[in-house]
């Protein structure tokens, strides 16, 4: 099992990084004292190929949102982000032939193309969900993040597909005060106060041909990508692992000793691992069960006996007190918030 | 901006150093057993705030007549400050009368120059309210400022509403929304700092074109918002539709051509509560732009090639 930790140099400077630092500039901060908090060196975005931790531009970014204590940074980031200057995967995005395929390609290079947060993608029922999760353990940050890949995957599709998509986004946060950056950068279809944060939109926009593809060019790109990534360790920690397994095993009873032998290492190595990312077993494997519950609800139309039963509890009580404590609401109003 | 008053703050610290050595070699030290330290503590107090006060202004300010005043004031009240707590520490002659004449002349002397760096600071704030006119109404708040175009934000926008809407005056309010087309394909064409031009030549041509009582704000990204105290809808609306035409009628010109920016807009009176005005002009401003075609008829407003010499 390969995983990396958040201190790992594993991201180019010149790419994400570089493109927060470019807005640095454009807004007149000072980037020595940027540079001095972040551990950067000026000429990492000087230098090909030099890497840098997520850590790093982890603190870059807050650093940046601080001293510009304005509403629109995220947003501002976000509308540039994608597809980007990431080498052959952003070409891929670019010539990608419809939402699908550019959904798929944004999956599948997650590292060169959106390494702070983990997309999910999930269609049934004739929609799709795409939903963001923390991939290097950075609770203070997760609503920018939020913010930022929203605008990215919005902005972009709105500029490939030549249209404003319909799309829906739930934010696992109250309503925020700055709901007008909401308004003009994603849309106006917007819920709070939903657990996840998530942009559904109905299937049939997944097909719709976009009119800058080409098939030929964006296979070539994604061949290109793919030697690339072959070449280097996957960027990810050990959460979104984590997860992926907590998700196919929900079924199997997981326990944290099982669990640390998947991973191939101690019970209290695996504990630090986690602790480092800010999380533990208990909270992941929570999370994992909310989403399965929520999935059960939106998208199977399971009542909460059957949700409970196919979790493994005794009965729907004893569920809808475990859901209340993992999210703090019940299960009939976090899907009235989800509709 | 500290760095720009060097020679105000040498001559302030060798005036400290000078009524100290005043001081200590003319005086005689006192036995610290009778000094009075409630005295000192209050006069040291005094003068160290005054420094205080005298640092923020200095470096908060560019050079120029009000700042020197302000300075020389409050710098002068600090010396006074300081005489006088060095009084508690050193005995100076009753025929000597210099130190009583020291602390009178710094700290009157001090105040009457400040008091005159005032009135003129009052007339500079004066000239500098005509420039914030049609960018903020009833109240100020440096917070809400964008950086990019120098408008309040939507915060104050909502906040300038409900104040007035707590003013309970009849007269119709209306409030419009302008939005630039297909500003996100000139982005991504022509680069952000061109859309930052973009959105300060956009401001700038609709501050030279709204009346006194207007107020304009950058509502988010693309789109402003201005608000029309006492005005009728049809009044508003021809207001509006001047401005997107004055704006059609800018000429734009990027690193290597020209473009044109054309808006399109939306008004309403403001009834009930503010948010929802605002989300049916966004969704109105939305739909309108869904037929124009979004991205797709965005490529035909940017003029032909036409450089700038010629037009």
């Amino acid at each position: 099992m390969a995983y990396l930790s958040s201190s790992d140099k594993c991201l180019v400077a010149q790419h994400h990084a570089m493109l927060a630092w470019e807005n640095a500039r454009r807004y007149e901060l000072d980037l020595e004292s940027l540079a001095r908090a972040s551990k950067l060196k000026l000429e990492d975005f000087a230098l090909n190929e030099r890497r840098i931790s997520p850590e790093q531009y982890l603190t870059l970014l807050q650093q940046m949102a601080k001293k510009l204590d304005a509403t629109d940074t995220s947003f501002n980031l976000g509308q540039h982000m994608l597809p980007g200057h990431f080498g052959p995967a952003s070409q891929a995005l670019l010539y990608a032939k419809d939402l699908r395929q550019a959904l798929q390609i944004l999956l599948q290079f997650q590292t060169e193309l959106c390494p702070l947060l983990t997309p999910r993608i999930k269609e049934e029922n004739g929609q799709l969900i795409l939903y963001w999760m923390d991939q290097w353990g950075a609770p203070s940050m997760l609503a920018f993040l939020v913010e930022m890949h929203m605008t990215a995957v919005t902005a972009m599709c709105r500029w490939l597909s030549e249209r404003r998509l319909p799309w829906r986004y739930c934010f696992n946060r109250s309503r925020a005060r700055h709901i007008e950056q909401h308004h003009v950068h994603l849309g106006l279809d917007l819920r709070f106060d939903c657990y996840l944060d998530a942009m559904i939109i109905p299937s049939e926009f997944l097909d719709v041909p976009w009119p800058r593809a080409n098939a030929s060019s964006a296979a070539m790109a994604i061949e290109q990508a793919l030697a690339q990534t072959s070449k280097h360790l996957r960027a990810q920690s050990i959460v979104p692992q984590l997860y992926d397994y907590l998700s196919v095993n929900i079924r199997c009873a997981p326990s944290l000793e099982k669990a640390a032998q998947h991973f191939e290492c101690s019970v209290a190595t695996f504990k630090r691992h986690l602790a480092r990312h800010g999380t533990h077993f208990q909270a992941e494997l929570d999370q994992v069960r909310t989403h399965m519950a929520l999935y059960l609800f939106h998208f199977q139309e399971m009542d909460n006996e059957a949700v409970a039963s196919y979790l493994g509890f005794h009965d729907a009580t004893n569920f809808r007190r475990s859901f209340k404590r993992w999210t703090g609401q019940t299960p009939s109003s976090l899907r009235l918030a989800m509709e | 901006m500290l760095s720009l008053h060097k020679t105000p703050l040498a001559v302030l610290l060798l005036m400290v150093v000078f009524t100290f050595f005043a001081y200590s070699s003319i005086g005689v030290a006192k036995p610290l057993t009778s000094v009075q330290w409630l005295d000192v503590v209050a006069e040291g107090g005094t003068s160290s705030m005054a420094c205080l006060w005298l640092l923020m202004t200095l470096s908060s300010r560019p050079r120029g007549k009000v700042t020197y005043l302000l300075a020389a004031g409050m710098g002068l009240i600090m010396l006074g400050a300081w005489a006088d707590c060095l009084d508690e520490f050193y005995k100076i002659g009753k025929e000597q009368m210099w130190d009583h004449w020291m602390e009178a002349v710094f700290t009157l002397g001090g105040m009457m120059i400040l008091t005159v760096g005032l009135y003129f600071w009052r007339q500079e704030q004066f000239s500098l309210n005509i420039h914030l006119q049609k960018r903020e109404r009833l109240f100020r708040d440096h917070r809400a400022f964008d950086r990019v175009t120098q408008l309040g934000d939507a915060s104050y926008l909502r906040r300038l509403i409900a104040m007035e809407q707590g003013n309970h005056t009849d007269a119709p309010h209306c409030i419009a929304l302008l939005d630039i087309n297909a500003f996100h394909i000139l982005n991504r064409e022509f680069g952000v700092e061109e859309g930052d031009r973009i959105l300060q030549a956009v401001a700038h041509m609709l501050l030279l074109n709204l009346s006194n009582q207007d107020v304009l704000c950058r509502y988010a990204g693309e789109r402003f918002a201005i608000y029309m105290p006492s005005i009728s809808l049809d009044q508003a609306q021809q207001k509006v539709n001047h401005l997107s035409a004055m704006v059609e009628q800018m000429h734009f010109y990027t690193q290597t051509r020209q473009i044109a920016i054309t808006l399109c807009a939306e008004c309403a009176v403001v009834s009930g509560a503010a948010e929802v005005t605002i989300e049916a002009l966004l969704a109105s401003l939305d739909s309108r732009a869904d037929q124009a075609g979004d991205g797709a008829a965005a490529v035909s407003p940017l003029a032909p090639m036409v450089s700038p010499a010629h037009a």
